[in-house]
């Protein structure tokens, strides 16, 4: 095979089945449902998008003041406010129609049969290349924290969802374990294509003052760069556990964190909070990621996953 | 009370640099930034909004939502200030810290013009615009202020002191009137109280319009004063945000709507007419 010329190194990555061109994906919850993001970005420049993520029925979220800045990072509780998949459906999917990159789902449920369901209509679908499931949002019981906190749980729902479509399939993470290794074991065990961590740190904060929490929800999910070095140590150590690709994230805001979870074994990488800052964040994360292999004489970003070297 | 369609301005937000031309002190911790970007001068509507990046290296993390205050296109007669837009900003925390240092020619990125302004319907002879403010919600509505042109208008604008009182000066003579807590401008006690003591002028005539920026207690107290009246309110709200541009959900209010309560600050609003809002 001809080599590509290190001038246009390659950027491409697989995940079970799905290709995509670049390894860069706008996380859920922090990228709306896409079209928020139109008057900044060439949304088809991205590896894949996951929008908000959605539930069977629609969902109110948590009450105001759902957002409050600390140091490096944010803490929110939104409270996977959703209008549900039928409307999900009606109105946000057909925008991603003329949108040339990969729309993967983000889904939770309340109970294994809502996740199953979810998984079996999405499947169903034209326009979805793939499923991201939440098995970690810490703001909502609802939000699946209870099944993504238990390996033999995570296990029996991964194999449950895994049956019900056919479509690549991520199991997105939560931090708020004990050993985030073992739930990645059971994702795998479970037939999933890949995992992606971490989700937000629980946390909070106190308005000394009013002697009131910061958030409405009192607890939220903390993310942004304050969490970075916490998010690559876990990403190494489910690299060193799993053998199906990682998709990395927590307070990536420039190519060179990007970089750093990708040699620290992650496949693919998500950029969240960095887009409500920068809504080019993506974009030039790509560009930076092309820099550094063009610079380092690497042909093939496949090349760096895992390069960390120990 | 008559529904008004807050969403009928067609914004498009951008990305992109502006130029600061004038940053300075008004008084005590009251700044007025100038900045040059004809993009967003060129299409800013009374109650939008910019998202500014108060610094490149992540602290603060988030931009600061602030109203633009004047606007001048590329088609302005004063030759000068077009392609300019200010704002007007409150020293309180990180973000306004750093802006408060911000330096001629300096770049600022910003997003915007973002939300929806106010709806200027047009008035039947008998009714009066009302505009009550405190702080620097006195921004977005000198701003308005210069579309309703000086007709039969009356501007209630309340601070904590004297020095809290913005924006006076940009509306005619005769028609402000100023509360201070302190009592060192205008009558002692909230705007809400000046308000209600000059209410009986508004009994007579057609539905009134009233538009109201400024802290949340004062726009609950004002709701519950003004419940029974059969006006039409327009209220532009504060709230942190995330992003600016409806990305997050971060910034939400509760309103009246059955399906979905939870709606955004920054992009359903930040105008909304006060009687969709559900106080918490």
């Amino acid at each position: 095979m001809k080599m590509k010329s290190v001038g246009h190194p390659d950027l491409s990555i697989r995940i079970g089945k799905m290709e995509l061109k670049n390894p860069v994906i706008a996380a859920s919850g922090t990228f709306g449902y896409g079209q928020e993001f139109e008057n900044f970005i060439d949304l088809s420049q991205l590896g894949a998008i996951i929008p908000k993520g959605i539930s069977l029925s629609p969902m109110q979220g948590n009450s105001p003041p759902r957002i409050f800045e600390t140091n490096g990072g944010i803490l929110n509780s939104i409270g996977l406010q959703n209008p549900g998949l039928q409307d999900f459906i009606n109105e946000k999917l057909p925008y991603f129609k003329k949108i040339k990159t990969n729309l993967i789902i983000n889904f939770f449920g309340n109970t294994q049969k809502e996740y199953v369901e979810l998984a079996r209509r999405l499947d169903s679908l034209d326009g979805i290349s793939g499923l991201e499931m939440n098995i970690s949002c810490p703001n909502v019981k609802q939000g699946g924290i209870v099944f993504g906190s238990d390996p033999r749980m995570t296990y029996r729902l991964v194999s449950a969802v895994r049956k019900s479509s056919e479509l690549p399939f991520i199991v997105k993470l939560s931090p708020n374990v004990t050993d985030i290794s073992a739930i990645a074991r059971s994702v795998e065990e479970g037939g999933a294509d890949a995992v992606s961590l971490v989700n937000t740190f629980k946390a909070m904060a106190i308005n000394i003052h009013s002697k009131k929490p910061e958030l409405g929800n009192m607890i939220g999910g903390l993310s942004g760069p304050a969490i970075k070095p916490i998010a690559l140590r876990m990403v190494w150590e489910v690299f060193q556990t799993v053998k199906i690709p990682i998709i990395g994230m927590g307070g990536i805001m420039k190519a060179e964190d990007a970089i750093e979870f990708i040699l620290a074994g992650a496949s693919a990488i998500q950029i969240g909070t960095a887009n409500l800052i920068n809504p080019q964040t993506g974009i030039e994360v790509i560009n930076g990621i092309k820099r550094y292999l063009f610079q380092n004489r690497i042909n093939r970003v496949r090349e760096l996953i895992g390069l960390f070297k120990v | 009370m008559t529904t008004i369609n807050v969403h009928c301005w067609l914004t498009m937000a951008i990305q992109t640099d502006g130029i600061v031309l004038k940053n300075r002190k008004i008084k005590s911790i009251y700044f007025l930034l100038e900045i040059d970007c004809p993009s967003i001068a060129n299409e800013t509507k009374p109650g939008q909004f910019v998202m500014l990046r108060t610094s490149d290296d992540n602290h603060p993390l988030l931009r600061r939502p602030f109203s633009i205050y004047k606007s001048y296109s590329t088609l302005h007669p004063l030759k000068r200030k077009r392609g300019h837009f200010l704002i007007f900003y409150k020293k309180v925390g990180k973000g306004t810290e750093k802006m408060s240092t911000f330096k001629e020619k300096q770049k600022v990125n910003l997003i915007g013009p973002l939300g929806n302004g106010f709806i200027v319907p047009p008035l039947p002879s008998s009714a009066a615009s009302i505009l009550i403010g405190g702080g620097v919600g006195m921004a977005s509505l000198s701003a308005l202020g210069e579309v309703l042109g000086s007709g039969k208008l009356y501007v209630f604008i309340g601070g904590k002191t004297k020095n809290d009182i913005l924006c006076e000066d940009d509306f005619p003579k005769g028609k402000v009137f100023i509360a201070t807590e302190d009592g060192s401008r205008g009558k002692k006690g909230t705007v809400v109280d000046l308000f209600l003591s000059e209410i009986e002028r508004f009994d007579r005539g057609r539905p009134h319009h009233v538009y109201i920026c400024g802290p949340e207690g004062m726009v609950h107290s004002l709701s519950r004063m003004i419940k029974s009246k059969k006006w039409i309110v327009q209220v532009s709200l504060e709230a942190r945000m995330g992003c600016g541009f409806g990305a997050c959900w971060g910034c939400v209010v509760k309103t009246r709507d059955t399906e979905m309560a939870y709606h955004r600050v920054c992009k359903d609003g930040p105008v909304f007419p006060l009687s969709e809002i559900v106080w918490e």
